[in-house]
Protein backbone atom coordinates (compact mmCIF):
# COMPACT_ATOMS: atom_id res chain seq x y z
CA UNK A 1 0.00 0.00 0.00
CA UNK A 2 1.18 3.54 -0.71
CA UNK A 3 1.86 4.96 2.72
CA UNK A 4 0.67 8.52 3.21
CA UNK A 5 2.54 10.04 6.17
CA UNK A 6 1.24 12.48 8.75
CA UNK A 7 2.48 16.04 8.44
CA UNK A 8 4.63 17.54 11.18
CA UNK A 9 1.73 19.07 13.11
CA UNK A 10 -0.40 15.93 12.87
CA UNK A 11 2.55 13.86 14.05
CA UNK A 12 3.19 16.11 17.05
CA UNK A 13 -0.49 16.09 18.01
CA UNK A 14 -0.74 12.32 17.76
CA UNK A 15 2.42 11.70 19.81
CA UNK A 16 1.20 14.05 22.54
CA UNK A 17 -2.23 12.37 22.52
CA UNK A 18 -0.84 8.83 22.70
CA UNK A 19 1.53 9.67 25.54
CA UNK A 20 -1.23 11.49 27.43
CA UNK A 21 -3.44 8.45 26.99
CA UNK A 22 -0.71 6.09 28.18
CA UNK A 23 -0.22 8.27 31.25
CA UNK A 24 -3.90 7.83 31.94
CA UNK A 25 -4.98 11.46 31.75
CA UNK A 26 -6.21 11.88 28.14
CA UNK A 27 -8.93 10.09 26.21
CA UNK A 28 -8.23 9.46 22.52
CA UNK A 29 -11.17 10.28 20.27
CA UNK A 30 -12.00 8.45 17.04
CA UNK A 31 -14.17 9.94 14.33
CA UNK A 32 -17.42 7.96 14.67
CA UNK A 33 -17.75 7.62 10.90
CA UNK A 34 -14.32 6.47 9.74
CA UNK A 35 -12.18 6.04 12.90
CA UNK A 36 -9.76 8.86 12.00
CA UNK A 37 -7.98 10.45 14.98
CA UNK A 38 -10.25 13.24 16.22
CA UNK A 39 -8.26 14.73 19.09
CA UNK A 40 -8.35 14.15 22.83
CA UNK A 41 -10.54 14.97 25.81
CA UNK A 42 -10.28 14.86 29.59
CA UNK A 43 -13.20 12.45 29.70
CA UNK A 44 -16.25 11.44 27.65
CA UNK A 45 -19.86 10.71 28.61
CA UNK A 46 -20.87 7.03 28.72
CA UNK A 47 -22.81 7.18 25.45
CA UNK A 48 -19.70 8.30 23.54
CA UNK A 49 -17.24 5.88 25.09
CA UNK A 50 -17.55 3.55 22.09
CA UNK A 51 -15.77 6.23 20.00
CA UNK A 52 -13.11 6.90 22.60
CA UNK A 53 -10.07 5.11 23.89
CA UNK A 54 -9.87 5.67 27.60
CA UNK A 55 -7.55 3.06 28.93
CA UNK A 56 -6.74 0.13 26.71
CA UNK A 57 -4.50 -2.38 28.41
CA UNK A 58 -1.47 -3.01 26.24
CA UNK A 59 1.99 -4.11 27.16
CA UNK A 60 3.81 -1.42 25.19
CA UNK B 1 -15.99 -21.03 28.61
CA UNK B 2 -16.52 -21.50 24.88
CA UNK B 3 -18.16 -18.44 23.38
CA UNK B 4 -20.08 -20.48 20.83
CA UNK B 5 -20.56 -23.85 22.45
CA UNK B 6 -21.46 -23.27 26.10
CA UNK B 7 -24.52 -21.64 27.66
CA UNK B 8 -22.34 -19.15 29.54
CA UNK B 9 -20.46 -18.30 26.37
CA UNK B 10 -23.61 -17.85 24.33
CA UNK B 11 -25.07 -15.64 27.03
CA UNK B 12 -21.98 -13.46 26.97
CA UNK B 13 -22.12 -13.31 23.19
CA UNK B 14 -25.76 -12.23 23.15
CA UNK B 15 -25.70 -9.86 26.11
CA UNK B 16 -22.22 -8.34 25.89
CA UNK B 17 -20.32 -8.86 22.65
CA UNK B 18 -23.06 -8.51 20.01
CA UNK B 19 -24.65 -5.42 21.64
CA UNK B 20 -21.28 -3.67 21.88
CA UNK B 21 -20.52 -4.45 18.23
CA UNK B 22 -23.95 -3.08 17.24
CA UNK B 23 -23.23 0.06 19.23
CA UNK B 24 -19.82 0.42 17.56
CA UNK B 25 -21.41 0.06 14.12
CA UNK B 26 -24.27 2.44 14.78
CA UNK B 27 -23.93 5.49 12.50
CA UNK B 28 -20.55 4.39 11.19
CA UNK B 29 -19.71 4.48 7.48
CA UNK B 30 -20.48 1.04 6.04
CA UNK B 31 -16.88 0.27 5.08
CA UNK B 32 -15.68 0.90 8.65
CA UNK B 33 -18.22 -1.29 10.42
CA UNK B 34 -17.28 -4.55 12.13
CA UNK B 35 -18.44 -7.58 10.11
CA UNK B 36 -18.85 -10.77 12.13
CA UNK B 37 -18.59 -14.31 10.83
CA UNK B 38 -18.05 -17.73 12.31
CA UNK B 39 -15.10 -19.91 11.31
CA UNK B 40 -15.37 -23.25 13.09
CA UNK B 41 -15.27 -22.52 16.81
CA UNK B 42 -13.88 -19.03 16.26
CA UNK B 43 -15.73 -15.77 15.87
CA UNK B 44 -14.06 -13.55 13.28
CA UNK B 45 -14.38 -9.76 13.33
CA UNK B 46 -13.31 -8.02 10.12
CA UNK B 47 -13.06 -4.23 10.01
CA UNK B 48 -11.08 -1.25 8.77
CA UNK B 49 -9.22 1.35 10.81
CA UNK B 50 -7.81 4.68 9.71
CA UNK B 51 -5.99 6.43 12.55
CA UNK B 52 -4.21 8.79 10.13
CA UNK B 53 -4.37 8.95 6.35
CA UNK B 54 -3.99 5.24 5.65
CA UNK B 55 -6.72 2.60 5.76
CA UNK B 56 -5.84 -0.78 7.29
CA UNK B 57 -7.76 -4.02 6.92
CA UNK B 58 -7.87 -5.72 10.31
CA UNK B 59 -9.08 -9.06 11.60
CA UNK B 60 -9.73 -9.99 15.23
CA UNK B 61 -10.34 -13.61 16.21
CA UNK B 62 -12.26 -14.57 19.32
CA UNK B 63 -11.01 -18.11 19.87
CA UNK B 64 -13.08 -20.77 21.59
CA UNK B 65 -11.14 -19.95 24.79
CA UNK B 66 -12.22 -16.28 24.63
CA UNK B 67 -12.74 -14.29 26.86
CA UNK B 68 -10.39 -16.13 29.22
CA UNK B 69 -7.76 -15.84 26.51
CA UNK B 70 -7.57 -12.38 24.89
CA UNK B 71 -8.55 -11.84 21.26
CA UNK B 72 -5.94 -12.23 18.55
CA UNK B 73 -5.66 -9.34 16.14
CA UNK B 74 -3.74 -9.18 12.91
CA UNK B 75 -3.38 -6.61 10.18
CA UNK B 76 -4.16 -7.88 6.70
CA UNK B 77 -2.74 -4.81 4.92
CA UNK B 78 1.01 -5.14 4.31
CA UNK B 79 3.17 -3.54 7.01
CA UNK B 80 6.87 -2.88 7.41
CA UNK B 81 8.39 -5.05 10.10
CA UNK B 82 8.30 -3.08 13.32
CA UNK B 83 8.29 -3.48 17.12
CA UNK B 84 5.35 -5.30 18.71
CA UNK B 85 4.54 -7.19 15.53
CA UNK B 86 4.51 -10.99 15.61
CA UNK B 87 4.48 -13.62 12.89
CA UNK B 88 1.59 -13.32 10.46
CA UNK B 89 1.29 -9.60 11.22
CA UNK B 90 -0.36 -10.46 14.53
CA UNK B 91 -0.22 -7.58 16.98
CA UNK B 92 1.59 -8.04 20.27
CA UNK B 93 -0.89 -6.39 22.59
CA UNK B 94 -1.34 -8.24 25.86
CA UNK B 95 1.23 -9.96 27.98
CA UNK B 96 -0.15 -13.18 29.37
CA UNK B 97 0.38 -13.67 33.07
CA UNK B 98 1.41 -10.11 33.67
CA UNK B 99 0.61 -8.79 37.12
CA UNK B 100 0.68 -5.24 35.82
CA UNK B 101 -2.82 -3.95 35.22
CA UNK B 102 -1.87 -1.87 32.20
CA UNK B 103 -0.56 -4.86 30.27
CA UNK B 104 -3.07 -7.49 31.26
CA UNK B 105 -6.26 -8.61 29.53
CA UNK B 106 -9.14 -8.67 32.01
CA UNK B 107 -12.01 -10.85 30.73
CA UNK B 108 -14.34 -9.44 33.36
CA UNK B 109 -13.90 -5.86 32.21
CA UNK B 110 -13.14 -5.90 28.51
CA UNK B 111 -15.08 -6.77 25.38
CA UNK B 112 -14.08 -7.47 21.80
CA UNK B 113 -14.36 -3.74 21.03
CA UNK B 114 -11.43 -3.18 23.39
CA UNK B 115 -9.43 -5.25 20.93
CA UNK B 116 -10.55 -2.96 18.11
CA UNK B 117 -9.53 0.08 20.14
CA UNK B 118 -6.21 -1.52 21.05
CA UNK B 119 -5.59 -2.19 17.35
CA UNK B 120 -6.39 1.45 16.56
CA UNK B 121 -3.87 2.63 19.13
CA UNK B 122 -1.28 0.16 17.85
CA UNK B 123 -1.79 1.43 14.30
CA UNK B 124 -1.48 5.05 15.45
CA UNK B 125 1.89 4.10 16.99
CA UNK B 126 2.83 2.32 13.75
CA UNK B 127 2.10 5.43 11.66
CA UNK B 128 4.48 7.41 13.86
CA UNK B 129 7.12 4.67 13.93
CA UNK B 130 6.96 4.47 10.11
CA UNK B 131 8.10 8.08 9.89
CA UNK B 132 10.44 8.41 12.85
CA UNK B 133 11.75 4.88 13.48
CA UNK B 134 10.79 5.31 17.13
CA UNK B 135 7.84 3.58 18.83
CA UNK B 136 6.08 6.46 20.60
CA UNK B 137 5.04 4.59 23.74
CA UNK B 138 7.31 2.94 26.29
CA UNK B 139 7.02 -0.77 26.86
CA UNK B 140 5.35 -1.84 30.07
CA UNK B 141 7.12 -4.37 32.30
Amino acid sequence: MDFRPLNELERRNLVTALRGNADGNRVLLMDPKDTTFAGTADDVPDEEVIHAIKSVPCHY
Amino acid sequence: MGLLDTETGKRRLLTVEIPVIEKYNDGRDAQYRIRVSRVGGTLLLAYRLKPGHNVYEVETRLLSSYPTVPPETRILSPLKHCPHLLEGQTLCLWRQGSTRQTSRWDPGKFTCVFAVQAAWRWLACYELWHETGEWPLPEAK
